[in-house]
């Protein structure tokens, strides 16, 4: 009866695999698996963390800082050509607020040192006065060129514009200083004779 | 806890609410770091966890753990500490005052609840109790109170508090995408807690494990 039933009987092969081996491979399987899951929840995490930390440090306002930030990060960033044409234009025709919204296009994510340069030169510019300097201006310039500055490489920025007459970061940042800062050589009336850079 | 959990879950939701909770909206987007009382909270607040047993930092980090998963126990407890000193970096109004107060009240809450609450889910419901107070508290009353639009009698009040404590009562508003994000931080958080590895069920778990791992104690059982 048994001899006509072959198929009832398990095959040689099968019997080989113990129920104990068969749980030992299933553990094995479930801890490599383990192993997989645990390596891609420790990149993922890192990545989250480092995403977080950078966040805090670089707070930036808007999503376009955050998307340009981290393109920048993996050198990826480039500004708008065209854009920032556009702001050169304006600038040498002294259309300041003109010439800052088209920077402002060309690199919205604040991350080209050249152009907030010229940002912060169209605020000098625009805030130069013969008797006074507008105080909010040269403001608004210090930030820009301080973000120029720590932006651009080893913080030293030299711009190869024939229009400039402080053609360096440097330069431009101690021009705004000396403008928002009070002291006895403002009231010099031989002030009124010096000329806008 | 499986991998999953332990690698990609806990630390995803402790991570989001680091993130969260020191999100400021205003005309500007700002984000806060922890201070100080808030780091030395989230210290004294995880010693809570672990010793009402909502917390086992042995499951996650042991000597019999491969070194992979001591690195994410590692990664859970970091991150759990971060997100524990974020909110209440959320919950404490920034400088002034209101400040010390709410930073006493939450060092005195989470003293208690160390020296006297015992069991997982009563520390689980005592701290759901303590968050949600100081969350109203921040951006239902207070929020109303110093908001720009409050109207005449609110400003008076808020004049004569600053005057009778000759300043020191200074309160910044913020936009409502404030609390909202606050909000989603408070509930992504006490639903970590929950998630986290608590004492008591591991020995169990461990026993079956070794079983079925060593069918020689199987058969020993069965005998």
């Amino acid at each position: 009866m048994r001899a006509l039933l072959p198929f009832r009987s398990p095959p040689s092969w099968a019997a080989k695999v113990s129920p104990y081996e068969t749980r030992r491979r299933g553990t094995f399987t479930a801890e490599f698996r383990g192993v997989k899951v645990r390596l891609a929840g420790l990149a993922l995490t890192l990545a989250y963390g480092g995403f977080i930390i950078w966040l805090y440090a670089a707070q930036p306002q808007t999503v376009a800082q955050v998307t340009g930030g981290l393109a920048s990060g993996a050198g990826l960033y480039r500004v708008d050509a065209q854009a920032t044409a556009d702001g050169l234009v304006f600038f040498r025709r002294d259309a300041f607020p003109e010439a800052r919204a088209a920077f402002a296009r060309a690199d919205p994510a604040q991350r080209d040192a050249q152009t907030q340069f010229y940002i912060a030169y169209s605020y000098y510019r625009e805030g130069w006065g013969r008797l006074y300097n507008d105080d909010a201006l040269f403001t608004q310039g210090l930030e820009a060129v301080d973000r120029a500055i720590a932006l651009a490489p080893a913080h030293r920025l030299v711009v190869s514009d024939a229009d400039l007459l402080m053609k360096s970061a440097d330069e431009l940042r101690a021009e705004l200083v000396r403008g928002i800062t009070r002291e006895p050589s403002d009231f010099n009336p031989l002030k009124v004779f010096r000329t806008r850079k | 806890m499986t991998a999953l959990r332990e690698a990609i879950v806990l630390p995803g939701i402790f991570l989001t609410v680091a993130l969260l909770g020191g999100l400021r909206l205003d005309s500007t987007v700002r984000l806060a770091p922890p201070t100080v009382v808030a780091l030395m909270l989230a210290m004294a607040l995880l010693g809570a966890l672990a010793r009402a047993r909502a917390l086992a930092p042995e499951r996650l980090m042991n000597s019999g753990r491969p070194a992979l998963e001591n690195v994410s126990g590692l990664i859970v407890l970091g991150s759990l500490f971060a997100a524990s000193a974020q909110m209440f970096n959320l919950l404490t109004p920034e400088r002034g005052l209101l400040f010390v107060i709410f930073s006493v009240y939450f060092f005195v809450q989470i003293l208690t609840a160390l020296a006297g609450v015992t069991g997982r889910a009563s520390i689980l419901r005592s701290l759901a109790v303590l968050f949600a107070a100081a969350y109203v508290l921040r951006f239902v009353v207070l929020e109303s109170l110093y908001a720009p639009d409050s109207g005449m009698l609110k400003r008076l009040m808020t004049t004569l508090l600053q005057g009778v404590s000759l300043g020191s009562i200074e309160y910044q508003p913020n936009a409502e995408g404030t609390g909202y994000a606050g909000l989603l931080a408070l509930v992504l958080y006490m639903l970590g807690l929950i998630m986290l590895p608590a004492r008591g069920a591991h020995s169990r778990t461990a026993s079956l494990q070794r079983v079925s791992q060593d069918p020689s104690l199987e058969r020993e059982a069965a005998r």
